[in-house]
């Protein structure tokens, strides 16, 4: 939570000289930290990708249905730079990544960050959109059934664990059969246009606003129950200021936490979303590339994805000082 | 084997004066219509389940490639629906005598759609292009891996020499995946031309956007459609948008609403609904080659013994599972070439037929006479088990189709192991041998396919890196013969008598599980009219296709 304080500073005032380099220390070691996560990743995804059995080689030109020549089976061996030890590879990859090279995919025939950039677009906005509606309906589900009457908070707990627990590809379906084929509202397939962002989005929100719903349900509970609560409504505040300005900012705090591991797990819950809505995007590139065992692809949306997780991270904890004052006054 | 299945005629007329009404009505309106008169212009919608990785089919060559490819190049020579070879680009040819040499006369007014010259030194290019390690060809590649040279004696005069008598040369050279593209794009880097290749085709890749679709446009000039083409002159298409749409009951209701004009790869549980349909036509064809089996692996017990595989064959109620698994939509295969394959004969079919008393009376006979429990064969305390790698590429129909074939065989006494595996780690199996069957298909427009997934020069040749086409690991000196005596002669009754002996050899050894055969299943909506499968492999052409929206 070293980077907090930094973003956080400007607004608390002042600040010192030492205020100063004490920030800057934090945030040369949450660089330094992301370096070394991002390294060990790119590691990790290369010794695994070594040690599943296959060759990418076969992959590449064209499995079982294929006859290429010996010749050209070298040629390729060579091309890859896969008749190096896995140690001499490992050392050039790692270094042509160093000067900010991802290379050359093995089964999309194009430079790594050339695919990145064609798909990278249409994925993060499917992220985002999907992280900012289920937060709106975690917390319209919440707030409006949360310690109210038993019936109203049992439907919304309801609704909760069961949004919770729908498989993403089978709401997918459900909602493609209803809203596409059945009532048209939305296309089908594609990522052209707001339109075509609804249904992935709803897909792969819904259960996570489950998820968020069910650990704020619980938080607000418990903040509900806080004497400061009391104090509040004594002092004549309505209902709903008290829920809104003063219990909601700490129920919130576990959520936003989820959200940060959420946004690793989108990635993942993509790929199927993507293929269903034929959507561009990483996940199924990513798909693809640990089938064909495309080394620097897989390393290259690894690395993507690790970056993207390790900034949600850190908005994430900037958030939390936003959200709970308590933070920045014990920091400083 | 081409069946074209129209849509279903509406309900008939229940009385007399209702046919007559709707008789004179059609007349009225028939003309208003215009009949099926072609009409210039506008853009078709396609939607593949597939994306190609690279849009020139030299590289790698895999089917969806030769489905775009087949839009924008031209080949050296057609194929009709016989099997026969005709001109396209090259105006005649001939062969000589050691079967070693052929000297194309090629067309001297064809441009590319890049504006470079057709001639003698463009399919120089072409074969040493698709001859080139560096070009990463599979498919191409490795059927011209007898090619040697050509020379240029003048501007529109090609011989080729070859290292080897090979009469399916000029068959292979009417695949879409040989199809010639400009000299100065293949000079590019391999990934440029993998994302604009330039050929002399009917329309021109304009655009990749990849995920999403491929837009072409119709090529203006364009002068040299095939003898099997159904006019001449430019394509009536202005555009084609040729969309990628991976989920089948999502490509299948984007043709239903008309989202789409054409989709490939129609789902099995579908066809029943889009015959019913009537804004909808589906267009059939079987591809030539191995249709989809499972091969045996006769290097290891059980199936090192012709009994137990002839047993196997027996024992896989294959006519049932396919009613089952594709709603009865997908035929037995009539033997070890699909019937769209020149010289196919379905006379061995009966050797592949359900026969489970035969089954147990050679298991009997070959020893595995104990059965344990739950009924599966024994032989020296060991179980009969066959161990069959299915891949997830390969989709949840064929791994059905093998369930089906689980539950049949197992009433024989053999205990078969479906094997579940990721793309890599199944490649890696076949390439070690480590299977008892592997399901596997082999599409090529040319009797010759036998010679590449059964004989022996393809057993994995040194280098290769475990790659071998013949699954089976069969060895037969007769075959072998046979199979390389028949590239020897052009006479096609001479090849016709030794493919015969060669699928006689196949089939009486039991080498494969044959199921059903390949083919390209179109669905076209009422708006798309003159849609075509060619014939040399059943591959889509828009060339003659035209909209009326």
């Amino acid at each position: 939570m070293s980077s907090v304080t930094v973003a956080a500073g400007p607004a608390a005032g002042l600040l010192s000289r030492s205020r100063i380099g004490s920030a800057g220390r934090r945030v040369l070691s949450r660089v330094l930290a992301a370096v070394l996560v991002l390294f060990a990743s790119a590691t990790v995804t290369f010794f695994a990708l070594h040690l599943t059995p296959g060759d990418p080689v076969r992959a590449v030109l064209g499995g079982p249905t294929a006859n290429p020549s010996p010749a050209t089976i070298a040629a390729t061996i060579a091309e890859f730079g896969l008749d190096q030890p896995p140690h001499v590879q490992y050392g050039l990859y790692m270094s042509r990544l160093a000067s900010g090279n991802l290379g050359m995919s093995f089964s999309q025939r194009q430079p790594v960050i050339d695919v990145i950039a064609a798909q990278v677009g249409p994925t993060l906005q499917l992220m985002a959109s999907a992280i900012v509606v289920a937060w709106v309906l975690a917390l319209a589900s919440v707030m409006a059934t949360t310690r109210r009457h038993p019936l109203l908070q049992g439907l919304g707990s309801a609704l909760e664990t069961i949004s919770a627990a729908l498989p993403q590809f089978w709401l997918a379906l459900v909602l493609l059969a209803i809203f596409a084929f059945g009532l048209r509202w939305f296309p089908p397939q594609g990522n052209q246009g707001a339109l075509s962002l609804v249904l992935p989005t709803l897909a792969l929100a819904l259960p996570l606003a489950g998820f968020l719903a069910q650990v704020t349900r619980e938080s607000l509970e418990l903040a509900l129950d806080q004497p400061f609560i009391l104090s509040a409504r004594t002092r004549g505040l309505s209902e709903g200021a008290v829920r809104w300005r003063h219990a909601l900012r700490h129920a919130v705090l576990p959520g936003i936490s989820l959200s940060a591991w959420a946004v690793g797990s989108l990635i993942g819950n993509a790929v199927l979303v993507e293929v269903i809505f034929s959507r561009q995007g990483l996940g199924r590139v990513l798909y693809q590339a640990v089938t064909r065992q495309d080394m620097p692809l897989t390393i290259g949306v690894t690395l993507l994805v690790t970056l993207v997780y390790i900034l949600a991270s850190a908005a994430a904890d900037l958030l939390f000082v936003l959200v709970d004052p308590r933070l920045k006054a014990h920091r400083s | 084997m081409t069946s074209l299945n129209r849509r279903r005629r509406p309900a008939r007329a229940t009385t007399l004066l209702a046919s007559v009404g709707l008789a004179s009505l059609a007349t009225t309106i028939l003309p208003a219509f215009g009949a099926d008169e072609p009409v210039k212009g506008g853009t078709l919608i396609y939607a593949t389940d597939r994306e190609p990785t690279c849009l020139d089919p030299h590289v790698d060559g895999d089917m969806p490639q030769v489905f775009i490819a087949q839009q924008y190049t031209d080949s050296l020579v057609s194929q009709d629906k016989d099997g026969k070879i005709g001109p396209w680009l090259a105006k005649s040819w001939t062969v000589s005598d050691d079967g070693k040499t052929y000297t194309f006369k090629l067309r001297d007014d064809v441009k590319f759609t890049n504006g470079e010259k057709f001639n003698a030194a463009a399919l120089k290019a072409n074969l040493d292009h698709i001859k080139n390690p560096a070009t990463q060809s599979s498919t191409a590649g490795g059927y011209i891996q007898q090619y040697v040279k050509t020379e240029t004696p003048d501007e529109f005069t090609a011989v080729v020499t070859l290292s080897k008598p090979y009469a399916a040369f000029l068959e292979v050279l009417a695949q879409g995946f040989l199809g010639i593209e400009a000299p100065s794009a293949l000079a590019r880097p391999r990934n440029e031309n993998c994302e604009t290749p330039v050929g002399t085709g009917p329309f021109k890749i304009i655009k990749w956007d990849r995920q999403s679709q491929i837009v072409l446009e119709r090529n203006p000039d364009y002068n040299s459609a095939p003898p099997t083409a159904a006019h001449q002159g430019p394509a009536y298409l202005d555009q084609i948008i040729w969309k990628f749409i991976p989920e089948p009951s999502v490509r299948f209701a984007s043709l239903a609403s008309g989202d789409v004009d054409v989709i490939e790869t129609v789902p099995p549980e579908s066809e029943a609904d889009a015959e019913k349909n009537p804004d909808l036509t589906l267009i059939i064809a079987d591809r030539p080659g191995n249709p989809t089996n499972g091969a045996i692996n006769t290097t290891r017990a059980p199936f090192d013994d012709i009994r137990v595989r002839e047993a196997f064959v027996r024992s896989a109620d294959i006519s049932s599972a396919l009613d089952s698994v594709f709603f009865g939509r997908y035929k037995r295969a009539p033997g070890p070439l699909s019937a769209a394959t020149p010289f196919a004969t379905p006379d061995f079919k009966n050797l592949y037929d359900y026969d489970p008393d035969r089954a147990n009376a050679l298991l009997d006979e070959a020893g595995w006479t104990e059965k344990d429990a739950n009924g599966i064969r024994q032989k020296d305390g060991k179980p009969l088990t066959v161990h069959v790698p299915i891949g997830d590429f390969q989709g949840p129909a064929e791994r059905s189709l093998w369930e089906q074939i689980q539950a049949t065989a197992i009433g024989t006494g053999f205990d078969v192991q479906l094997e579940p595996l990721g793309f890599s780690e199944w490649l890696d199996r076949q390439a070690t041998w480590n299977y008892d069957i592997i399901p596997e298909y082999w599409n090529t427009n040319t009797a010759d396919v036998l010679r590449i997934v059964l004989s022996s020069e393809f057993l994995g040749a040194a280098g290769s890196g475990g790659y071998h086409q013949n699954a089976s690991g069969f060895k037969n000196a007769e075959f072998d013969a046979l199979v390389n005596k028949a590239l020897e002669t052009q006479d096609p009754e001479a090849r016709r008598k030794l493919y015969y002996d060669a699928q006689k050899i196949v089939a009486s050894n039991f080498l494969q599980v044959l199921t059903f055969p390949q083919s390209t299943r179109l669905g076209v909506y009422k708006t798309a009219k003159g849609v075509r499968l060619e014939p040399s492999l059943s591959v889509t052409t828009l060339y003659d296709a035209w909209v009326q929206k």
